[in-house]
């Protein structure tokens, strides 16, 4: 019960930043130095085009001052007109069909790296934590924080060297081969389940190769930071009293680790994973852009440079409710791992 | 004989810790006052002090000396010797094109005996960007963070400090900064204001202040409490004084831990966001030069990843030396070996 009033609680706390966060998008947006629809006006417009963007104008309070503008645009939001695509292609549909096309491929990459990158990070951590002060230790320490440290862009790019340009394996960029390009993915919009689901074996064996590179470009950097964390948190706990007591009162050690002690170092590694994994929802962008995967994070560069700002109210909006839910969620999560915590 | 025993007692007392724990009750019951500094005499508890001051000192030094740490201060020594010297130790400048036509010399050529790393678009040397471009990298990354130290740490202190409504203003501002995706608002910051090296690092410096306010606040709000403030209270001390004399220099510790992360981290984002192309073009800076030979990995690797090391190493060299850093400031970890 406690729990729940709790949510309700925090769900509430996030409105105002939420509105705050709109608001300070929607002004940024309108900051810039153009407006899409006057880059527009540059091209040769039909008397029906002209007669659309003047609609579309007076629609949304396009000679308002900036505060009733952001009235309209919320006005318009709770009737649930978002606003349409202006310059970004397709245009002229409404921004929430642009995302739901892109946010399948940002959440299929996202969802296979961070559980790769979790899988991997806590066994390191663990392994690194028990082993303190071997040279596996080291080894892992260091592997770690290179993973911090090395520009993802780069690592993508010598990833392209070694598989698509020496050995010539893997295909550098892209979502999918030249020949499936008209492939359907109409059951989950996750090109992997769609054609697992269908059956097609070849188009799933495609989008597996071209997943490889950015997936692993993607995990190892989230790698870096969950083995870090799981370490340090883990050598905190194997330092307690009751790691000692329980390996007095005869517990093998496996049950030492993965009993008394990950349960309890568990918490940190739940908030760096769902931290990340929410930082990934948003879209990746500089992975995106190295291996010209057309997710979230290319679709909202490609808005913020055509200055489409519908577009990028919606999808600033979307990372920062994924942000904000993912804080939430933690904090509920730490809870449930750990009943010492109450709320 | 008397003066022997004095001389006892002085040399136990340079290590007390031990000393406390053999100690057994009968000789604490008879022999304490002899324990206790300032009893027997002002001379003996002002070594005594001395002697813990400089353990303690002693003892962070001996914990940076970690190979690990010392990396990274030697990377960081090899950089930031490039970028204050890399007119005097480059042998082409940054921005000169084709060199040796005689010899062949084209753009995106190989490496050869005139540029050792190879050339990279309109025949520019990749060695001589490669230093050159630790100047930049450093300058931003730098101004940058001193900009959000400083003010984050006025801020947290003085919010932590003040409480009540000024508190929960500022750490709701700071709450929807923080919820922003970063590199995306950088990224429609920078586009407002033009790319320019001024507003880049203003950019950072202004979106970095709400981490460490956060950071601060936390830190400041546990000390404020001490006793040592009410100490400095009744004593007369005026707000300003018991903030930034009193409770900063205790909230120092993980100031410079972050400090030290934050560089690398900067420097790894401003790499990231000048490959994406928002970067000021009359800089030499290594995400930018990657980014111009992002499509010529087929033909000259060298130009598309030579400048990926720098930033590479930079940035794994601030982060080697805050692991150490905070090793050895984090008083959680104290008596703690890794």
């Amino acid at each position: 019960m406690s729990l729940i009033k709790y949510t309700i609680r925090r769900l509430i706390a996030l409105i105002p930043i939420l509105l705050g966060v709109m608001f300070l998008t929607f002004w940024l947006a309108q900051l810039m130095p153009s407006d899409p629809w006057t880059l527009m006006a540059g091209e040769r417009l039909t008397d029906a085009r002209k007669k659309y963007i003047e609609e579309q104008k007076q629609n949304w309070g396009y000679y308002d001052p900036i505060l009733t503008q952001f009235l309209i645009y919320m006005k318009n939001l709770f009737s649930g007109d978002w606003g349409n695509t202006i310059a970004v292609l397709p245009k002229d549909t409404p921004v929430w069909d642009i995302i739901a096309l892109k946010f399948p491929k940002t959440f299929e990459i996202t969802i296979l790296s961070v559980s790769i990158a979790t899988v991997v990070g806590i066994f390191a951590g663990i392994f690194s934590a028990v082993h303190r002060n071997q040279w596996s230790d080291t080894i892992i320490r260091f592997s770690a924080l290179v993973g911090v440290a090395i520009p993802v862009f780069w690592l993508g790019m010598i990833l392209q060297f070694i598989f698509a340009v020496k050995l010539g394996w893997l295909d550098a960029t892209g979502y999918q081969g030249i020949q499936y390009i008209t492939y359907k993915t109409d059951i989950t919009g996750l090109r992997l389940l769609d054609s697992f689901i269908k059956g097609d074996f070849d188009v799933f064996k495609d989008t597996v190769l071209h997943l490889i590179m950015p997936v692993f470009a993607l995990s190892f950097i989230s790698v870096a930071g969950i083995t870090r964390q799981t370490r340090s948190s883990m050598l905190e706990v194997l330092e307690l009293d009751y790691i000692r007591t329980a390996r007095a009162k005869g517990c093998s050690e496996h049950q030492v680790i993965y009993k008394h002690a990950w349960r309890n170092a568990q918490i940190t590694t739940i908030t760096i994973v769902t931290l990340s994994f929410a930082g990934l929802l948003g879209g990746a962008v500089l992975t995106e852009t190295t291996f010209a995967l057309n997710g979230m994070g290319m679709m909202t560069l490609d808005a913020i440079n055509s200055q489409d700002y519908f577009l990028i109210n919606a999808s600033v909006f979307l990372m920062t409710i994924i942000f904000v839910l993912a804080n939430l969620i933690t904090d509920i999560l730490y809870g449930v791992v750990d009943p010492r915590i109450r709320y | 004989m008397e003066d022997v025993k004095v001389t006892n007692i002085e040399a136990k007392l340079y290590k007390p810790e031990p000393f406390e724990k053999q100690m057994s009750e009968i000789t604490k019951k008879y022999l304490g006052f002899l324990f206790v500094p300032g009893m027997k005499s002002r001379e003996l508890e002002r070594r005594h002090e001395m002697l813990t001051r400089f353990k303690s000192k002693r003892r962070f030094i001996t914990k940076l000396n970690n190979p690990l740490t010392i990396f990274g201060f030697f990377i960081i020594f090899i950089v930031v010797t490039w970028a204050v010297f890399a007119p005097l130790i480059t042998v082409f400048d940054y921005d000169i094109e084709i060199t040796g036509i005689a010899e062949g010399i084209t753009p995106w050529s190989a490496p050869n005996y005139l540029h050792p790393l190879g050339v990279s678009k309109f025949g520019r040397d990749v060695l001589a960007r490669l230093i050159w471009g630790a100047r930049s990298s450093l300058t931003m990354g730098l101004f940058s963070i001193i900009i959000s130290v400083t003010l984050g740490t006025l801020l947290g202190i003085f919010s932590s400090y003040q409480g009540g409504i000024i508190d929960n203003i500022i750490m709701r501002i700071v709450d929807i900064i923080m919820a922003f995706p970063g590199l995306i608002i950088v990224i429609i910051l920078i586009s407002i204001l033009n790319p320019s090296m001024e507003t880049i690092l203003l950019t950072y410096g202004i979106l970095g202040i709400p981490g460490y306010t956060r950071l601060i606040r936390g830190t400041a709000l546990q000390e404020k409490n001490k006793t040592y403030v009410e100490a400095a209270k009744v004593a007369g001390a005026n707000d300003l004084k018991i903030m930034f004399k009193h409770i900063l220099p205790n909230c120092l510790a993980p100031i410079i831990v972050a400090f030290t992360f934050d560089i690398g981290g900067i420097i790894l984002s401003l790499a990231g966001l000048s490959f994406l192309g928002f970067s000021d073009s009359s800089l030499v800076e290594w995400g930018t030069d990657i980014n111009y030979a992002r499509n010529h990995i087929y033909d000259a690797p060298w130009a598309a990843f030579t400048p990926g090391f720098g930033i590479l190493l930079t940035v794994l060299a601030f982060m080697l030396v805050g692991d150490g850093l905070r090793d050895a400031l984090d008083p959680r970890l104290q008596g703690r070996k890794n």
